[in-house]
């Protein structure tokens, strides 16, 4: 009897599993006669991205090219991932592939092999300076670097004078990047920056990250600037501060409709935005283009950001985060 | 009357084996992706693509396979493959000394972790899950310690010497990595300590009672000692395997691993309490677990559902395995019941 309970649930289950795919599964697939696979990350900031490849899909699908979007769960091992990630799409055989080079050590031997088996790369939100080496058509994104100090000058700017940026992914290098960014920034205006490194596991989680801020400004009073490597780290950090009852402020890296709103009001002081979604439209857009009607701008370096969010155009931004674009 | 005596006899013994359960849920599994997943995933290239990741995996869970029968826990894999390929990608890369040097080291600090993990339980009595949960957090801060004082950053690119890479890290016929082969080699010389060595049936035994193993002369500590030690030197295994393969070390590398060895060995029949499983069944369960990974992939269906579909899946593979280690345990025939 116990038996064959479990095996009527597991046949439950897979009814469920099964309907639920069906629901899912894209209809007009059998229209279209060329895919584009674009493959990213799985965290807040590509679902905007996500939004944006979603968006030029219309357009693509009209052109005869089905684009489809696949994630990385996590980012604990980005450099082989990705590479299995490539090797698993070239598989699948698209007309074109689509892709941010995160660890080019590792990925770009495996982006020379699919242009040489004739599929077309086009990298973004990371790998700018491996357009050439790797031979990929087009590059879409922004450059992490820059994009921290631009973040690092503006906060001392507003008075910041001793910054204190927390990695939650210590082992990536373009987040890395963006805490160097950010410190050279401060350093340019005149003040100084240092980096908190919390385990990779604490990416996201919010009491951890609320606790070591609050724990580092009782600590050291004199840090008044505190900087987050992406959105869903931001809130924990504001609610650090205020535990703390420092006035400090608070850059943080991409945006939400909660950081939009403490700019606005003048709570938190500002952020950068990649444009994750202006980078999913128009990676999509140079890729379809190009795999339908053999169509490549002539700017093959594609600059989506940083766009500095402010207290000035906070407020207008608002509206495009709530729906899912910024 | 005799012959159809003995059929029946075989078939309900082939049944009871541990790995049957892990048998039916992969074919089921693989079938499920064969009919969604088409012809790509069935090609040689999508073969491939699951079966690199299930080699990867499969090195790390079978040696952790023998911990978990001998009735403990190694939550340290990730920070230890991680420890192997960033010692591997320091020293080879960064201070360009030969590759072999590097791989060496990488093993030796993998296997002294293990060793390490090995000696504080048993001179501890702690929970082996409180002693490997501490390492894998320590090991993971001391490597990211290390290698910013090193190198100043946390990822070291490595450009491996010719040897290294053929044996350690390159792809045959252009599609299955050689971690394949030494996941056989390591299949191989498991299945021999577990059914061939005295070992096997210590292993056994400690898993089941290590009380009355250790009353009945069984060296209990120097068991364990050793399979933490072989589980932290197949960690660091594929850590080097990875540095050669992908020529670059991340210090945050690995820590899916931990769980990911642990579901396979578990949906490969093996008991999480210890005294149950078999070397094959561990072997089925990274390939059931790399299917349902990479098939995903396969289906076109949109991805924000894959990892829901991924737990769906998992949980049928191992209810299907528990139907059928029920029936092996009991020891009766289903028509009784």
């Amino acid at each position: 009897m116990k038996i064959s309970r479990s095996l009527k649930i597991a046949v439950a289950f897979s009814a469920a599993a099964l309907a639920l795919t069906g629901l899912s599964a894209p209809a007009s697939h059998a229209a279209a006669k060329k895919t584009v696979i674009v493959l990213g990350g799985g965290d807040a900031f590509f679902a905007i991205v996500k939004n944006g490849v979603k968006a030029a899909s219309g357009p693509a699908l009209q052109a005869g090219v089905s684009v489809k979007y696949v994630g990385l769960k996590n980012y604990d091992n980005v450099g082989p991932d990705m590479v299995k990630l490539i090797r698993t799409a070239v598989s699948q055989k698209p007309d074109a592939l689509a892709l941010p080079n995160w660890v080019s050590s590792a990925q770009n031997p495996e982006i020379k092999k699919a242009i040489a088996a004739g599929i077309p790369v086009f990298l973004y939100n990371a790998g700018q300076e491996q357009l050439e080496a790797t031979g990929a058509k087009a590059y879409i994104g922004t450059n992490e670097y820059q994009a921290g100090i631009t973040l690092g000058k503006y906060l001392a700017s507003k008075g910041a004078k001793h910054g204190l940026c927390i990695n939650t992914s210590p082992g990536s290098a373009n987040i890395k990047q963006r805490c160097d960014g950010m410190a050279e920034g401060m350093k340019s205006g005149g003040g100084k920056g240092e980096t908190l490194e919390l385990p990779a596991t604490k990416f996201g989680d919010a009491t951890a990250i609320s606790n070591a801020v609050k724990g580092a400004l009782t600590t050291d009073a004199t840090i008044d600037a505190v900087f987050t490597i992406a959105s869903v780290d931001t809130d924990a950090a504001n609610a650090g501060i205020e535990a703390a009852k420092s006035k400090a402020q608070l850059g943080s890296w991409d945006v939400s409709p909660n950081i939009l709103e403490r700019i606005r009001d003048g709570k938190s002081t500002a952020a950068v935005d990649q444009l994750g979604w202006l980078q999913g439209y128009q990676v999509v857009n140079y890729a379809f283009t190009w795999v339908a009607f053999g169509m490549l701008p002539g700017t093959t370096e594609f600059l989506t950001g940083p766009s500095l969010v402010t207290k000035e155009n906070a407020a207008v931004i608002i509206g495009a985060a709530k729906s899912g674009q910024r | 009357m005799a012959g159809n005596f003995r059929s029946k006899y075989n078939l309900s013994s082939f049944i009871r084996r541990p790995e049957f359960g892990a048998l039916i849920g992969l074919v089921v599994i693989y079938i499920f992706f064969a009919i969604f997943g088409g012809e790509n995933f069935i090609a040689l290239a999508g073969t491939a693509s699951w079966l690199n990741i299930a080699a990867e995996l499969g090195i790390i869970a079978l040696p952790v396979a023998l911990v978990m029968i001998a009735g403990d826990l190694d939550l340290s894999v990730g920070s230890t493959l991680a420890a192997g390929g960033v010692t591997t990608a320091v020293l080879s890369g960064y201070f360009n000394l030969p590759t072999a040097v590097g791989i060496f080291s990488g093993l030796a600090l993998g296997t002294f972790i293990g060793f390490l993990n090995g000696l504080i339980v048993v001179r501890t009595n702690l929970p082996s899950f409180v002693v490997t949960l501490a390492t894998n957090f320590a090991v993971f801060g001391l490597m990211l310690g290390l290698c910013k004082l090193i190198t100043g950053t946390v990822a070291v690119s490595i450009k491996p010497d010719h040897l290294s890479k053929t044996i350690l890290g390159t792809y045959l016929f252009e599609q299955f990595e050689t971690a394949i082969i030494i996941w056989l080699v390591v299949a191989g010389i498991v299945s021999w300590i577990l059914y061939k060595s005295p070992w096997g049936n210590w292993i056994y035994a400690i898993g089941g009672d290590a009380i009355s193993a250790r009353l009945t002369g069984i060296p209990v500590d120097k068991v364990r000692i050793s399979l933490f030690t072989a589980s932290g030197f197949a960690a660091s295994l594929v850590g080097v395997m990875q540095t050669i393969l992908y020529e670059s070390a991340q210090v945050n590398a690995g820590q899916s691993f931990v769980f990911n060895s642990i579901i396979a060995v578990v949906v490969g029949g093996v008991l999480l309490t210890g005294g149950y499983g078999s070397t094959v069944g561990v072997i089925l369960g990274a390939m059931t677990f790399a299917i349902v990974n990479q098939g995903i992939y396969y289906t076109g269906w949109e991805s924000d559902w894959a990892s829901l579909i991924l737990g769906v899946l998992l949980l049928i593979a191992v209810l299907t395995n528990n139907t059928f280690r029920r029936l092996a345990i009991s020891g009766k025939s289903k028509k009784g019941a």
